[in-house]
């Protein structure tokens, strides 16, 4: 829902992890990262959910220094994430609880979100009792509970089969076009950044930067064979291959 | 559900079953050994029904003596819950603090409460003395169980409650806890077993007239096996229905642990 503008470099120690990463996200944007791995993706996005404080830099949300207390950050982790001992409607509960809401207002948001991800009639069962996507569909309902200024996603379908994963994608679109929050969603998969996103960012190897900014400027629903969706995907691809290129040849000086 | 209940009934006819056995057993040996010093069962169910209607050579009751142990166990038992799980809390919260204090908390782990008892005599006297060394015995199970519980936690379960801005508080309470509870009832199982072992031995070392093992002593100096018996056989039971209590409370509370899969 809010505008965030990141600022930051870090490092730890002498490893140098990001240099100058910088971007704005705008208001309900969907915003796709994409990196060659060991990029530093889950430092950033620790950084971006203001868990981890960056070296120089920051990031704002809505011109303030985001923070957990003040902001409501969500974060849709690549693990099942769903806590074993509260039942699904609980679970979905936690970041409203957390920030102290009313119990009225916690039971219309959660059931009202609970008919969006369609986990009604699931609301007391635990989660060892429902499949792997509907723990991740969990995890994404609890996301969008809370009125998040900011949604982070770290690669949050790959562990799902992929028919799964092609109608959980589908249903996270669905779901922010109902309910427009600001998201910035974590991937390898370059196909699923073209799919899903706004603008797709991609980010070089250690120390990291933004080495290219895409605007996907296709219309939603996108036919991931149209000629248009091949060309941006294959610019990314391109841009990754090369970045790919960078690190391994990095790492084979060492 | 029905499949569950089968086997419940299932289970209990077989124990019913192999109990009767086990008491059909009994009695044949004791008709053919006919000794004083091999009672068969019926002889234990009259001296039961003596101790329980008469009492004891000095009147107490059988009731009174069971109440005694029983009483001693739980008030050790719930203090040594008390002080056992928010010591290991911290300590498991709190690497430093049991690194720190390894050489002193490690070597009394290590000294058995039967070990106390001496102390025990020379500084407590009734219901404390008891509690004391009941104390001991289940301070460790679930101190331990606690300690060790804490690193069970998932460092993903922290994150969710901390990237909403949860506070150490909550964090503690809503995602320590209870990842850790299942490890300290378990502990408390333990240490329930512990704490009845010690009572008895407690009991035999002298002190006041009721409780179950100064029941038993006092009939082993009358050579009478049928009254030790009953002793051993309640105190059997007692930790038997204990434990089993126990486990109700395990089923109830970590439901969400063994609720059968869709």
């Amino acid at each position: 829902m809010s505008v965030v503008s990141v600022d930051i470099s870090h490092r730890y120690g002498e490893l140098r992890v990001h240099q100058g990463v910088k971007f704005e996200v705008r208001a309900n944007e969907f915003l796709c990262i994409a990196g060659p791995s060991g990029c530093g993706k889950t430092t950033l996005l620790d950084i971006l959910a203001g868990m981890l404080k960056p070296s120089e830099g920051e990031v704002r949300i809505d011109g303030s220094a985001a923070d957990p207390k003040r902001h409501q950050i969500s974060f849709v982790f690549q693990e099942p994430s769903t806590l074993p001992w509260l039942t699904v409607r609980d679970n979905v509960a936690v970041g409203l609880r957390v920030k102290k809401r009313p119990e009225a207002e916690i039971a219309a948001a959660v059931a009202e979100i609970l008919d969006v991800v369609g986990l009604r009639g699931y609301e007391g069962y635990y989660p060892h009792q429902i499949s792997g996507g509907m723990k991740q569909r969990v995890a994404i309902a609890r996301a969008f509970a809370t009125r998040a200024d900011l949604i982070l996603m770290d690669e949050p379908f790959v562990s799902l089969d992929q028919p799964t994963r092609e109608r959980m994608q589908q249903e996270v679109l669905e779901i922010w076009q109902k309910h427009r929050r600001t998201i910035i969603f974590v991937t390898h998969n370059l196909e699923e950044a073209v799919f899903l996103g706004d603008r797709v960012l991609i980010l070089s190897a250690k120390p990291a930067t933004i080495v290219a900014d895409i605007a996907i400027d296709l219309p939603r629903p996108r036919d991931m064979l149209s000629a248009q969706f091949t060309e941006l995907r294959r610019r990314c691809l391109l841009m990754l291959h090369e970045q790919h290129a960078q690190s391994s040849g990095a790492r084979s000086n060492h | 559900m029905s499949v569950l209940r089968n086997s419940v009934v299932r289970a209990v006819t077989l124990n019913i079953v192999s109990l009767a056995v086990f008491l059909v057993l009994w009695q044949a040996g004791a008709a053919i050994v006919n000794s004083p010093f091999f009672p068969p069962p019926t002889e234990i169910v009259g001296a039961f029904a003596r101790l329980a209607s008469v009492g004891d050579t000095q009147g107490i009751s059988l009731y009174a003596h069971s109440w005694a142990s029983l009483y001693r166990v739980l008030v050790g038992f719930a203090a040594g819950v008390l002080f056992g799980v928010p010591l290991g809390l911290l300590m498991g919260l709190y690497p430093g603090v049991y690194a720190a204090t390894r050489a002193i908390v490690e070597p009394f782990r290590f000294i058995p409460p039967i070990a106390w008892i001496p102390l025990a005599i020379i500084f407590f006297s009734g219901l404390t003395r008891f509690a004391f060394l009941i104390f001991i015995g289940a301070f460790f199970p679930v101190f331990t169980a606690a300690l060790v519980g804490v690193r069970r936690v998932e460092p993903l379960h922290r994150k969710v409650a901390l990237v909403h801005g949860a506070s150490r508080g909550y964090i503690l309470a809503h995602i320590v806890v209870p990842t850790v509870l299942p490890d300290i009832l378990g502990g408390m199982r333990v240490a329930m077993g512990a704490a009845w072992l010690t009572i008895v031995a407690a009991e035999l070392a002298g002190g006041t007239p009721e409780g179950l093992g100064r029941l038993m002593l006092n009939y082993a100096e009358l050579l009478k096996i049928p009254e030790i018996i009953v002793g051993m056989i309640i105190i059997g039971a007692i930790g038997f229905v204990l434990n089993e209590l126990l486990l109700l409370a395990e089923r109830y509370l970590f439901r969400w642990r063994w609720q059968v899969t869709l």
